[in-house]
């Protein structure tokens, strides 16, 4: 029997209303993700990748279509129960970083654990480890704007990880970074991946990453023209 | 949990430190005025109320005049006469009259020469009314002896308008020579405190107003409920009047001390409303500041409201931390309040007693602290709640998009 898909989304559309227009950014959709797969989205701006990404990690639902995560539809859950999942199963990392300014790097990481419940201590020495395994345990009372944007990423990444997620999901993590520290996050989530077997989705138009991953999901105008996993090839290389 | 959020809200607050300021002053000036006003015009009502309790259970004042315009009564020069005092007299169960009247008179004392408010009391039959149920006692000296030009003087005498002035000193009134004989004991209050008492016989033949007098206290028999012989009192005085046909007459106000303090009481008590209401309208502006602060703060924290939410921030802990926020500015600034609003009560305090203005003691309750704690966090969190639920409704993917 085959393993039962971590996510899956079921001819998922995402319409907005634009007063009189109606704007179909994502045009049914439809794709599984596996426990331990590593999947990138691909595609032009405007495709609708980070609105896929937001449907698969929870943040938004879609207008129309099922999501399922663990086989559980979420496609009509209340916000506070998206909430709910988004804290225990999910991670992001945003192309902004989208740290808060006003707390210090291990109050950034500890945050999503304050959500949880999870007690004092706990959270703190987790959210040390963490960034001690992300070489930042020099910077841990630092705020995001004494920290350069690699540093911020890192942060952001051990934020994503602090209540051991199932999925982390990342936005184009390397888009405000240069070559080089891009290819150190890349790495990072690629280790997640590997030693952590974590399930990671990024966005992203890094051919490094596109050429570690097995899957690639490639959109236009709202719909997926390729799936590399099943056409076998590479599609994005044009 | 609510310790983090408690850390958040606060790490917020101090990222803006001036409009965090700004916003408490608002609440801090409500809350002084409330706090302030109440204490002193509790303090005030303690004092009169103390100065009513000393009068004696079965005393009842009998002044010309309706009640409704005792202002009137009191400028207008309207007088008991010597029948009403008569007819006082008769009412069945009054035990002792004082008719009282006073007179603003030049008094010289060593050369110098001021103006003072001289009070006629019988000294013969009053004077056990005047210390036993009007609590007046001597500091120093003795009584006078009826039909004798003998003076005893306010407390603020010797104090204030005679400096140095002597039990046994001089003292001249329309070119007679008085005695000083005794100094009172201080009855509270500045006016009552700075006149001087002689005996009414004597007090008419110098002033030449032979009759009559601006108001009388009646003390009932033992054995008589004072209301009933109120009512006896009333129904002479309206006979005297009947029996002088064709004048136009005036009324009568006659109250047992029971009810004076009743009345007085109560007219504090509306005054103490009066004062809550209109200081509550300067907090619920300062509540209305906190109301502006916190929409400014929601909508330029849209962001982060968005990433709070992305990593599992559910809707009621958004309105927490914001409720927090805005409770903050309401419980900061009520301490402040609190804070001045006794410190200028304290001063006002000290300000009377050392010039003798009137006996007050700022009221400085527990309770009135926990009230303006109560009220100040309270409004806060009012002014909070719209703010906050309309961050707690953001959409995180809208809030993560916006700018
Ligand atoms: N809330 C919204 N209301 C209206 N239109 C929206 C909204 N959110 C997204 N869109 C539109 O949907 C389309 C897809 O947006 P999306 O952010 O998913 O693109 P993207 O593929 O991530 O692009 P990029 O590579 O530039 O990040 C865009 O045209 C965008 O304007
Ligand atoms: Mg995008």
């Amino acid at each position: 029997m085959p393993k039962q898909p971590l996510i899956k989304l079921k001819d998922a559309w995402k319409i907005y209303q634009l007063g009189e227009v109606e704007l179909a950014v994502l045009r049914g959709i439809s794709l599984e993700i596996a426990p331990g797969g590593f999947v990138t989205i691909m595609g032009p701006s405007g495709s609708g990748k980070s609105t896929l990404l937001n449907i698969i990690g929870c943040l938004d639902i879609p207008t129309k279509g099922k999501v399922f995560l663990n086989g559980k539809d979420i496609s009509e859950l209340s916000q506070d129960e998206l909430a709910e999942i988004r804290g225990q199963k999910i991670g992001f990392v945003f192309q902004q970083f989208n740290l808060l300014p006003n707390l210090n790097s291990l109050e950034n990481v500890m945050l999503p654990m304050v959500f949880q419940g999870r007690p004092e201590n706990e959270r703190r020495e987790k959210a040390k480890a963490l960034l001690t395994i992300l070489d930042l345990e020099k910077r841990i009372s630092h705020r995001p704007a004494e920290l350069s944007g690699g540093e911020q990423q890192r942060i952001a990444i051990a934020r994503a990880m602090s209540n051991d997620p199932e999925i982390i999901l990342a936005d184009e993590p390397t888009g405000n970074l240069d070559s080089a520290t891009g290819k150190m996050i890349m790495e990072i989530l690629i280790d997640l991946h590997k030693k952590e077997k974590k399930t990671i989705v990024v966005v992203t138009h890094d051919p490094y990453i596109a050429n570690y991953s097995k899957e690639i999901i490639n959109l236009k105008d709202g719909q997926i023209i390729a799936d590399h996993k099943r056409a076998g090839k590479v599609l994005w290389k044009k | 949990m609510i310790k983090e959020y408690i850390k958040i809200a606060i790490k917020s607050l101090r990222r803006r430190p001036v409009r965090s300021w700004l916003t408490m002053i608002g609440v801090v000036i409500g809350i002084f005025l409330i706090i302030s006003l109440l204490s002193l015009s509790g303090g005030v009502k303690t004092a009169i109320m103390q100065q009513l309790r000393m009068m004696g259970k079965d005393l009842i004042m009998i002044m010309p005049g309706e009640l409704t315009d005792i202002v009137t009564t009191f400028i207008g020069g309207l007088e008991l006469t010597d029948d009403d005092i008569e007819a006082i007299k008769k009412a069945k169960g009054v035990d002792v009259v004082v008719p009282m009247t006073y007179k603003g008179e030049a008094m010289r004392h060593k050369g110098e020469k001021k103006t003072v408010l001289l009070c006629g009391v019988p000294i013969e039959d009053g004077l056990d009314i005047l210390r036993t149920d009007m609590g007046l006692e001597l500091k120093e000296g003795r009584w006078p002896i009826p039909g004798k030009r003998e003076i005893f003087a306010g407390y603020l005498v010797p104090e204030d308008i005679f400096p140095g002035m002597k039990v046994g000193a001089e003292v001249t009134v329309r070119g007679k020579q008085f005695k000083i004989v005794g100094v009172l004991k201080s009855i509270g209050n500045k006016s009552d405190d700075s006149q001087v008492y002689v005996d009414l016989d004597i007090f008419r033949e110098i002033t030449g107003e032979r009759t009559g007098a601006k108001m009388a206290i009646a003390k009932a028999k033992p054995d008589y409920l004072v209301e009933e012989v109120v009512e006896n009192i009333k129904e002479n005085l309206e006979e005297t009047r009947k029996r002088r046909k064709g004048e136009d007459l005036p009324s009568y106000t006659v109250l047992s001390s029971d009810k004076i303090t009743g009345i007085v009481g109560s007219i504090m008590n509306l005054m103490q409303i009066a004062i809550f209401g209109f200081a509550s309208i300067a907090v619920v502006v300062g509540g209305i500041g906190i109301m502006n602060t916190m929409y400014t703060s929601v909508h330029e924290r849209i962001r982060e409201i968005g990433i709070m939410k992305a990593v599992g921030a559910k809707s009621k802990t958004i309105v927490l931390i914001f409720l927090i926020e805005s409770g903050f500015f309401g419980l900061v600034g009520g301490i402040g309040g609190i804070v001045l609003g006794l410190g200028l009560a304290k001063i006002v305090e000290i300000y009377c007693q050392t010039q003798h203005l009137f006996l007050l003691k700022a009221s400085i309750t527990p309770q009135l602290i926990l009230f303006g704690l109560a009220f100040s966090f309270i409004i806060g969190c009012l002014s909070g709640f719209f703010p906050a639920k309309k961050a707690s409704k953001l959409k995180p993917v809208d809030a993560l998009r916006y700018e």
